[in-house]
């Protein structure tokens, strides 16, 4: 599957700028599943400094500066992008079971699973907690198969939480998104992860885009599609599955992954530091999907 | 090495009180003495000491230590302690130093270079490969549930073969005698610059006893440390060195300003700086000027919102970056900070055969790591013989000694630890050797510490010899720390021969701090605050002095113009309502109103409010003070303290003698710098803010006095104020023997060139330093535009047809003067706008999230 993605993002100053200094995790990154054809970066007003560079996780991301007045940023990446085929249909009835799985993170000493350890960790969006575990345990009996409880997970959360951009914002706590289940793809994305956590599994943070698939007979609509998120999770030997609690199943070959980390702090889509700028800048974000496959 | 002793001591002077018999868990372990021998004989290296102290006497030593906290005082040598409201304490400095022999310390110094390249490979490998993870030889969530290991620095390198330029450890000397590791600061330790201080206090206090004791000097070390600095400009050229300073609110601020002082960089605050273009700049009077080295004394996190810390305030947003792209070096490196986790301790022999190839020569105290499940159990199974550390130090989570605890607080710490484990590690108590301490008048054995440092240098490390010692006064307190009250030591390593003169090899590089046009703007906006406060504060009180004189005559002053001067000293201080509203039983018991003008320090135009904001602009420009000039604003506080206890309302005859003494202070302040600044632009911002406040007070108080058209008695009493009030009553005198008047009064107050209280001296002097002063590159500036018509509206004036009048106001005078005042307060604002630093705080465009805080 090839699309071509093009995310802007649009900030609005009641004031003047006088100067920013931002990083974005805009550009999709390479990985096993998807290869990246080419990505175009425009930014008005120009940058003064601008580069490219790859962050601790191994993601892509643009750090740049504007040093002259502006009252508006807009930042536009439009990527094109191959998703390698087979990607779904991992079939989730085997494999290793719960209980091997947490034995196995603490006897492997592959660098791979000794680096995963690291998701298991608290961050500073999503921390560790009893009720969380509690949760969570439901799903994750001893001998079951680790990536079927998984999916477990994944399906409960989809059917328990509500959907509702209305509740949150970024700074929404995970307990308060637990207590009243509701709220977008990043909530759910870091409440799975909180519950995996909790249970002592490796689990993090991914970032990226969703083709939204047009109702039947209709052409999509352009802009109509957002950033999304999910998460993936990691069984020692097995290596790292991602899932999507916001459309519960797997991801598959509508998912473009843009970065990943330990929660959306480490990969969000663009932060920084503005000088003037008066209150409440307004923030527009527009994200198109299109699938190039189609003639 | 060290023998171990019994605890018996032979002097009577050195018997210490109660508190030796040590926590019951330890009261089998031997003690040790720095200065005894295990048989109760002085060690070698200590005999002289000792010999000296006590044929000195012990008054002859008291003596001594007032001496020290004087000189401390007037060095203006502060510490914070946090949890104190008290904003600034003196440093405190025990007069008997720590001594250690010269053939100890080259071991200990040995095992300390070879501490310092282990944490510098440690470094290279936690920020590089992390093959210490890889090869399983500490556990991951060691470094990775790590609030210091910083994953934006990931690959971050300084150029060189260095990554830890300083290096900090806190050692002791245990119970079998050899020195043993007990922390490591990698941050930005502190404690160089106080031990620095130290020794030039101790060098002042005991000079002969300190020439006579062959101490290894410690200013090599510092030229070192200048050294790699220089050798760190990623830039080429002459390198722009800067200290980067939290500012006068932390703990340590003193030393900030004392090391950049003494290795002649500039002390700079976060906001001084900015990035452009790739490049740190400093905001200097004159425009920017690029920075290519920074010695950090601001924790790492807080160093750039963009990438770390997004709520700091401390930091320069971008800073990060401009690292990436090497075009600055920052020491130590941002994210060194990781090295301080006390649980590496508890892997150290494993990494440092990994690194190095072999064992450390020094040992670190054992320590356990809660993150592990054995330790944990151990941890919480033996916590009351404990001291129990955070793994990442931060404000308000210090370490605690399980045996203070009891048993509800251990129960509490064990379910902290069980909920945090990763958060935690536990260390050994170690009973420390103690050395001869001065306290209550004798000589006192005190559990020591002492902390070393390493600087980078050419391929390896050099060790300042000597350090920071620090004991506990209180024998209560085990563990020793500034922020639980302990005081410090100088440290002498005893040479056994004189120390033959050493010096680096000639330095290359030439000094580039050349120009006061240097100076961050927020330093010299400071200082023109600094010089306007103290002028403010002067004047009022020379004012509230002629008006305690005035109405406390013997001969009872006419109403009207005892009104008059009540109501000029409400506006002159502008502390309204006061006497400007005709209160009539104000004007009936006019002293409790004056008095709270000088003392009531909530009170905006107070006196005491005046003075204390001015005495926090010096401590803001600390480093631009010298110590005279400190000693001098140390008396101003404590003066107005004085005045503030004595000057209540009936208490004194006459309160204007009161005021005496502070005026001669402010004009010892006004002395020193005319007499001791260098001509650069900080004194030129300084008399600049003097300047403009006198000619604005003197305006205020000529149109308050002086514009009321009076009858002659009445009018002469005022004018006789107003030259009072001016310090020129006696040469008017002397000038005109025709007594008082007001014309020729007008004449001495507002046109008498060399009368420096006059207005236009003020005015002529300002322009004076707006043509002077270097940042000044506009030759008709609006400030200078201003000026310029200010001083020509005066000069123009015919002093005849202003004071002439029929109406009871002298509208032509009061005009002339509201316009130059009018002309004076733009010239002021001018200055502000073209030089100081008007940029808002930053702002974030995501909301900073870190729940994890709340731990």
């Amino acid at each position: 599957m090839r699309y071509r993605v093009t995310h802007s993002t649009r900030y609005q100053y009641a004031l003047s700028v006088s100067s920013c200094y931002n990083l974005a995790f805009v550009i999709p990154r390479a990985t096993d599943k998807q290869y990246i054809e080419s990505t175009q970066i425009t930014l008005l007003p120009p940058a003064t400094t601008r580069n490219t560079r790859t962050d601790y996780f191994g993601n892509l991301f643009l750090q740049f500066s504007i040093e002259q007045d502006h009252s508006e940023l807009e930042l536009s990446v439009t990527s094109v992008i191959v998703i390698k085929d087979g990607c779904e249909n991992s079939n989730l009835d085997f494999g290793n079971s719960c209980s091997y799985v947490k034995k196995l993170l603490q006897q492997r000493t592959d660098t791979q699973t000794l680096h995963a350890r690291e998701f298991i960790l608290d961050s500073p969006m999503v921390q560790q907690h009893p009720d969380l575990a509690g949760y969570a345990e439901l799903s994750f009996t001893g001998d079951r198969p680790f990536l079927s409880a998984v999916m477990d997970l994944t399906r409960r959360i989809f059917t328990d939480f509500t959907y509702d951009p209305k509740f949150s914002d970024v700074a929404t706590p995970l307990s308060d998104v637990f207590k009243h289940k509701r709220g977008v793809c990043q909530d759910f994305a870091h409440f799975a992860i909180g519950c995996l956590r909790s249970l002592g599994f490796p689990a993090r943070y991914v970032s990226g885009y969703l083709e939204t698939l047009p109702p039947p007979g209709e052409k999509k609509m352009v802009g109509a599609d957002a950033t999304h998120a999910w998460f993936a999770v990691f069984s020692p030997g097995e290596g790292w599955y991602e899932f999507d609690p916001t459309n519960n199943k797997m991801t598959g070959d509508q998912y473009i992954a843009t970065a990943w980390g330990r929660d959306y702090c480490d990969v969000t889509p663009l932060k920084g530091v503005i000088f003037g700028g008066g209150h409440s800048p307004q923030l527009f974000i527009s994200v198109d999907v299109q699938r190039l496959d189609e003639f | 090495m060290y023998k171990n002793f019994s605890p018996l001591q032979t002097q009577s002077q050195l018997q210490t009180q109660g508190g030796e018999e040590q926590c019951q868990h330890l009261s089998s372990d031997r003690e040790i003495n720095e200065a005894y021998a295990e048989n109760g004989q002085v060690r070698k290296h200590w005999k002289y000491l000792l010999e000296s102290l006590h044929e000195l006497g012990a008054a002859v030593l008291d003596e001594r230590q007032k001496k020290v906290r004087r000189i401390l005082r007037d060095d203006g040598a502060t510490y914070k302690i946090y949890d104190e409201p008290d904003a600034n304490q003196t440093w405190q400095l025990n007069p008997i130093p720590l001594l250690i022999n010269s053939e100890e310390w080259s071991i200990t110094e040995a095992a300390l270079v070879e501490r310092a390249e282990l944490f510098n490979l440690l470094l290279q490998d936690i920020y590089g490969e992390r093959k210490l993870i890889s090869q399983g030889i500490i556990p991951p969530e060691l470094l990775f549930s790590h609030n210091g290991f910083l994953r934006s620095c990931n690959q971050l390198k300084l150029p060189g073969n260095h990554q830890v330029i300083l290096h900090g450890v806190d050692l002791v000397r245990g119970p079998d005698a050899t020195m043993i590791v007990m922390a490591d600061r990698t941050q930005a330790p502190s404690g160089a610059g106080y031990a620095l201080e130290n020794r030039t206090v101790m060098n002042r206090v005991f000079p002969s006893l300190f020439r006579d004791s062959h101490v290894h000097r410690l200013s090599l070390f510092f030229s070192r440390l200048r050294q790699k600095m220089h050798e760190l400009n990623p830039n080429g050229g002459v390198a722009r060195i800067v200290v980067l300073t939290p500012g006068a609110y932390n703990e340590t601020y003193f030393e900030h300003a004392y090391l950049a002082n003494y290795l002649g960089f500039q002390l700079v605050q976060g906001s001084d700086l900015s990035v452009r273009n790739g490049y740190v700049w400093m905001k200097a009077l004159d425009g920017l000027k690029r920075v290519d080295v920074i010695l950090r004394r601001v924790d790492d996190v807080y160093c750039d919102p963009v990438e770390l810390k997004g709520n700091s305030r401390l930091g320069v947003p971008g800073l990060l970056d401009v690292v990436r792209m090497g075009n600055v070096a920052i020491a130590n490196p941002l994210g060194s900070g990781v090295l301080e986790n006390p649980a590496l301790l508890r892997y150290l022999p494993q990494i440092s055969q990994a690194l190095l190839g072999r064992d450390l020569a020094m040992p670190s105290v054992k320590t356990w790591w809660c993150g592990d499940a054995d330790d944990l159990e151990y941890v919480c199974a033996n916590l009351s013989r404990l001291i129990i550390k955070p793994t990442y130090r931060k404000p308000g989570l210090y370490e605690v000694y399980g045996a203070e605890l009891d048993d509800t607080k251990l129960q509490a710490w064990q379910n902290r630890l069980r909920k945090n484990p990763y958060q935690f590690a536990a260390q050994e108590y170690i009973q420390s050797a103690k050395s001869p301490t001065w306290h209550e008048g004798k000589i006192q054995q005190r559990a020591t510490i002492l902390r070393t440092f390493a600087v980078a240098s050419e391929t390896s490390y050099a060790i300042l010899p000597g350090g920071l010692t620090r004991v506990n006064l209180d024998l209560g307190k085990k563990i020793i720390s500034n922020q639980s009250g302990s005081v410090s030591k100088d440290t002498w390593i005893i040479a056994s021969e004189p120390e033959k003169k050493m010096s680096l090899r000639a330095t290359t590089f030439t000094v580039p701090q050349e120009n006061s046009s240097e100076l961050p703007s927020r330093v010299v906006e400071n200082l023109f605050w600094m010089g306007r406060y103290a002028e403010r504060a002067e004047f009022a009180l020379r004012l509230l002095r002629t008006v305690f004189i005035q109405i406390n005559k013997t001969e009872t002053l006419p109403d009207v113009v005892c009104r008059t001067l009540l109501t000029a000293t409400t506006h002159i201080t502008s502390t309204f309502p006061g006497f400007s509203n005709q209160d009539e039983a104000l004007y009936q018991n006019p002293e409790p109103e004056m008095i709270s003008i000088i003392v009531d320090q909530q009170r905006n135009g107070s006196v005491a409010n005046n003075l204390i904001a001015m005495i926090k602009s010096a401590e803001q420009v600390k480093e631009q003070l010298s110590s005279d000039t400190q000693r001098v604003i140390n008396n101003i506080g404590d003066e107005l303290d004085e005045l503030k206890r004595t000057l209540t309302p009936g208490a004194l005859s006459a309160p204007e003698e009161a005021l005496a003494r502070l005026v001669t202070s402010l004009l010892a302040l006004a002395g020193l710098i005319n007499e001791s600044m260098i001509r650069g632009n900080g004194w030129h911002f300084i008399e600049m803010g003097r300047r403009i406040e006198r000619a604005l007070q003197v305006i205020t108080c000529l149109r308050s006095l002086l514009t009321p058209k009076l009858d002659d008695i009445e009018q002469e009493i005022l004018v006789e104020s107003a030259l009072q009030c001016g310090e020129v009553l006696i040469p008017y005198r002397r000038h005109y023997q025709s007594g008082i008047n007001i014309e020729h009064g007008l004449e001495m107050l507002m046109l008498n060139t060399s009368n420096p209280r006059s207005l236009i001296y003020q005015l002529e002097q300002l322009t004076a330093h707006f043509t002077d002063f270097s940042g000044n590159k506009e030759k008709f500036s609006a400030e200078s535009k201003f000026l310029l018509e200010a001083t020509t509206a005066l000069k123009l004036c015919d002093i005849k047809s202003l004071v002439e009048t029929d109406s009871e106001i002298r509208q032509e005078l009061d005009q002339l003067l509201g316009r130059i005042q009018s002309l004076v307060v733009r010239a002021g604002k001018a200055i502000g706008q073209r030089y100081f630093d008007h940029a808002q705080g930053p702002q974030l465009l995501v909301k900073h999230i870190d729940w994890q805080d709340q731990l």
